[in-house]
This record gives C-alpha cells, sequence and structure tokens, in this order.
C-alpha cells in the first residue's frame, strides 16, 4: 500500500514524534554553507553538550535518518544535492534548518548563485536561528524538533504610544563632556567596551559628592580590579582637564 | 585499570546539564538582541549598520508611519546595530534559544508615527526622532544661554520650526531668505 499524501505523512510524523521509542537518527546536509554550523554540530555531540545522551546520534546516509539538518543557503550547485538527500529519507521525516543560512540565505540572501534558506526548496518542520547557532542552542533546537520543549519566541508588533518619548542618558552631564567622554572610550577600548565603559564613568560623575574631579577619577579607578579599565578611567579623566570642557 | 579509575575521579563529569538545568553563559555572550521600542527614534542607523539586512526599515507616506522590523532568522549576532544605536534601544541578551517551528515567530516589528513637516504638512521623518532632537538641543542650550528670558524663548520657537521643517522646505525658505538679503543690499544702495 503507498502512503504518501500529505494527510498520512502528517499522521505519520506525529506518531514518530510520541511513539518515538529509539535513538533519533540525524543526517546532515550542507548545501552550501560555510562549514561554521558543521562545526557547531559536531561540538554538540562531543562530551561537553554530548546530544547522544537524549540518542540523537549523527549518521552517514539519508536513508537511515529521522532528522534532515539543512545547513547552508540553498547555492545553485547544492540544490539537487539536497532535494536528493530529502527524497531519499524515508517517511515520515523531521527536517530541521540550521543557522541563519538555512533559516533566510541570512548574509548571503542575495547572492545571485543562492535560493535563500531550507524553505525554498523543501517543507522545514523548524528553524535554529544563529550564526553558527551554539551547541546549546542545537540541543534546543533538537528538543523542539522531537516535541520536548515548546519555542519561546513569539512574533510581536510594537504600536508606538500617545507620547512615548526616548530618554536621553546621563542628561546631568553637559553634552560635549559627555560626547567626549564616550568618543575617547570608544577609541581606547572598542566601539562595544567604549559604550560601557563611558556609561560607567558617566553613572561616577553623577553621584553627589563635593571631591575635586581628579580625586573622584582617581579613587573609582582604584576600585576597578581590572588594571586596563583602571587605565582608562584615568586618561579619560586625564583628558577632561582639558580647558575647552571646563564649565 | 586502577590508574585510569583514579583520573576519572579526579576529572568528575564533563558534559553540562543543559536542557534540565540553566546553562552558565559567558560574560559578553552575543545573543538575541533585544528591542526596546519605548527607547527607539526610528533613526534607521542599526538598519544601515546591519551587515545582513536582518534589520529593516520601511516608510509607508500614505498612513504616515515608519516600520522597522528584525528579522532572527537572518541575524548574524554581530552586535554592530547595538554598537550604533545612538539611544541604546536595542541591546544583545545572552538568550539563545530561539528555535521555532513556525518561521513567522522569527520576525519582530516595531510602528513609529512620522512627523509632518510644518510647511508643507508632507510626512519627512519619525515624530520621536525630531522630539529627540529637539529635547537634546534644548537640554545643550539651557546650559549655555545667558539672555533673557524672551530672546530664548523666541530662539528656541525658532529652532523648533526649523527641526520640524522637511529638507526641501528648509531650501526653498532659504532661497526666500538670500532673496530677501540680496534685496535688502539693493535698496541700501
Amino acid at each position: 500500500m503507498k502512503m504518501d499524501t500529505p494527510a498520512d505523512i502528517k499522521r505519520m510524523k506525529s506518531s514518530l514524534l510520541s511513539n518515538i521509542r529509539r535513538s533519533a537518527y540525524v543526517y546532515r546536509v550542507d548545501c552550501g554553507g560555510c562549514n561554521g554550523c558543521e562545526i557547531e554540530i559536531f561540538a554538540a555531540i562531543t562530551p561537553i553538550f554530548d546530544a547522544e545522551r537524549f540518542g540523537i546520534k549523527v549518521v552517514a546516509s539519508p536513508r537511515h535518518a529521522d532528522i534532515l539538518l539543512f545547513t547552508g543557503a540553498v547555492t545553485r550547485a547544492m540544490r539537487m544535492p539536497a532535494l536528493r538527500a530529502y527524497e531519499a529519507a524515508p517517511d515520515p521525516k523531521i527536517v530541521v534548518s540550521y543557522g541563519a543560512c538555512g533559516c533566510s540565505g541570512g548574509i548571503f540572501h542575495d547572492l545571485y548563485c543562492v535560493w535563500g534558506g531550507t524553505d525554498q526548496v523543501v517543507p522545514v518542520d523548524v528553524y535554529i536561528p544563529g550564526c553558527p547557532p551554539t551547541p546549546p542552542a542545537t540541543i534546543y533546537g533538537f528538543a523542539v524538533a522531537l516535541g520536548l520543549l515548546d519555542q519561546k519566541l513569539k512574533a510581536k508588533t510594537h504600536i508606538e504610544g500617545e507620547g512615548e518619548q526616548a530618554g536621553i542618558a546621563h542628561p546631568a552631564v553637559p553634552y560635549n563632556v559627555r560626547i567626549h567622554i564616550e568618543r575617547e572610550a570608544r577609541r581606547m577600548a572598542g566601539y562595544r567596551q567604549g559604550r560601557d565603559i563611558a556609561d560607567r564613568f558617566l553613572g561616577m560623575l553623577q553621584i553627589p559628592g563635593d571631591l575635586p574631579l581628579q580625586q573622584r577619577v582617581e579613587t573609582f579607578a582604584a576600585a576597578e580590579t581590572d588594571p586596563r579599565l583602571a587605565e582608562i578611567y584615568l586618561q579619560i579623566g586625564e583628558t577632561l582637564q582639558h580647558p575647552e570642557l571646563r564649565p | 585499570m586502577f590508574k585510569l579509575l583514579k583520573e576519572v575521579f579526579r576529572t568528575g563529569e564533563a558534559t553540562v546539564k543543559y536542557p534540565f538545568a540553566p546553562l552558565e553563559i559567558s560574560k559578553d555572550f552575543r545573543g538575541k538582541p533585544e528591542h526596546t521600542a519605548e527607547q527607539c527614534i526610528a533613526c534607521g542607523a542599526c538598519t544601515i549598520a546591519c551587515p545582513a539586512n536582518a534589520l529593516a526599515m520601511e516608510t509607508d507616506v500614505a498612513a504616515g508611519t515608519r516600520t522597522w522590523s528584525i528579522s532572527y532568522a537572518r541575524c548574524i549576532f554581530c552586535a554592530r546595530c547595538e554598537e550604533v544605536c545612538p539611544t541604546q534601544a536595542i541591546k544583545l541578551t545572552p538568550d539563545f534559544e530561539l528555535a521555532v517551528t513556525n518561521k513567522a515567530d522569527l520576525t519582530v516589528k516595531a510602528v513609529f508615527k512620522l512627523a509632518d513637516c510644518v510647511c508643507c504638512g508632507e510626512p519627512f521623518a519619525p515624530a520621536k526622532e525630531i522630539a529627540y532632537v529637539t529635547a537634546l538641543i534644548e537640554a545643550t542650550s539651557v546650559t549655555s544661554a545667558d539672555g533673557t528670558t524672551a530672546a530664548v524663548s523666541e530662539d528656541t520657537e525658532r529652532r523648533r520650526r526649523m527641526l520640524a521643517t522637511c529638507p526641501s522646505c528648509k531650501r526653498v525658505n532659504d532661497l526666500v531668505q538670500i532673496a530677501r538679503i540680496t534685496d535688502q543690499q539693493e535698496k541700501r544702495r
């Protein structure tokens, strides 16, 4: 008897999820990825994360697979091999789209030879975003695919409310001083860390007190355990002595 | 044999307890970008910085709205958006559990209103952005201004009007002003 109508497949898939009493075999289909995702999949089956304790096993042939893991943005050359792997896997099969490229084409979404995501060629059951997804994210994705955990993300739309206004950070510090501190911190520590450092420094400036600036900066830097941060604080404090920044 | 067992007991268990217990995450882990829409001014800096075009901004002039959106499916978690955001509205959180069964759940949107130009009445910029810039400039000028209150309020009013004017109207206004100045110079001769 032939059973391949969509309704049959859906019924079989639900029975696979509820009655699976053995290992879930995973076959990894690389359709034009950068190999970052593959490295993370193999990191997920190392002793630290050990996906095999849940019976998740990577196999070498799509004919053994219950779960197909598609990585990569589906390039023109890898489209047919990906489809062949999909056809070769026995029904019912769960298709997992892995990584930013698999979910939507990722950073390669507008390349000329890229189909842009696994869902352009095969029906996908679970999406695991990430570039690449970390091993814990991979394990979570498998748990969602096998129906053990529920998804956490929900689509949401914020509509601007009446009288909604963005606040200004550290309004008590004069504008030019604020800009100067942020610029100096970012110059010394890089863009992302620089902002955190500037935030901490400006927070310190806003604490009320009647100590002179030089002493305040010195006590603040002395309380810092990281010598690199302490030096950055001292240097920012030094540049604040510039006559143009004096109130 | 005994040596090996000793080594095994000394090492202990290496496997993390992850799905059953929360995972320990390092300090600067870059996970899901969280957008605080109340703090966002819809300036579009993040959409320009985003290398993967996961962040997008669409302007609907007819409805007078601008829609900001992020697709976690396309995001590569580089934190460029966090770096460039002027109001710290977008921040990367340590949240990594992003797997979904429905692709639509990977998109988060925020709709902002556009402000109309005071001269021509056409929508030209997000209302929140103009309000933020006005507040920023006024906070600066309060600390530096030391004139009579009447002059200050007149100055503020003029500045507010200029900020709420669209670029093309500004150009036209400039031309009118230049024409008036040259006219006066002509008369003086």
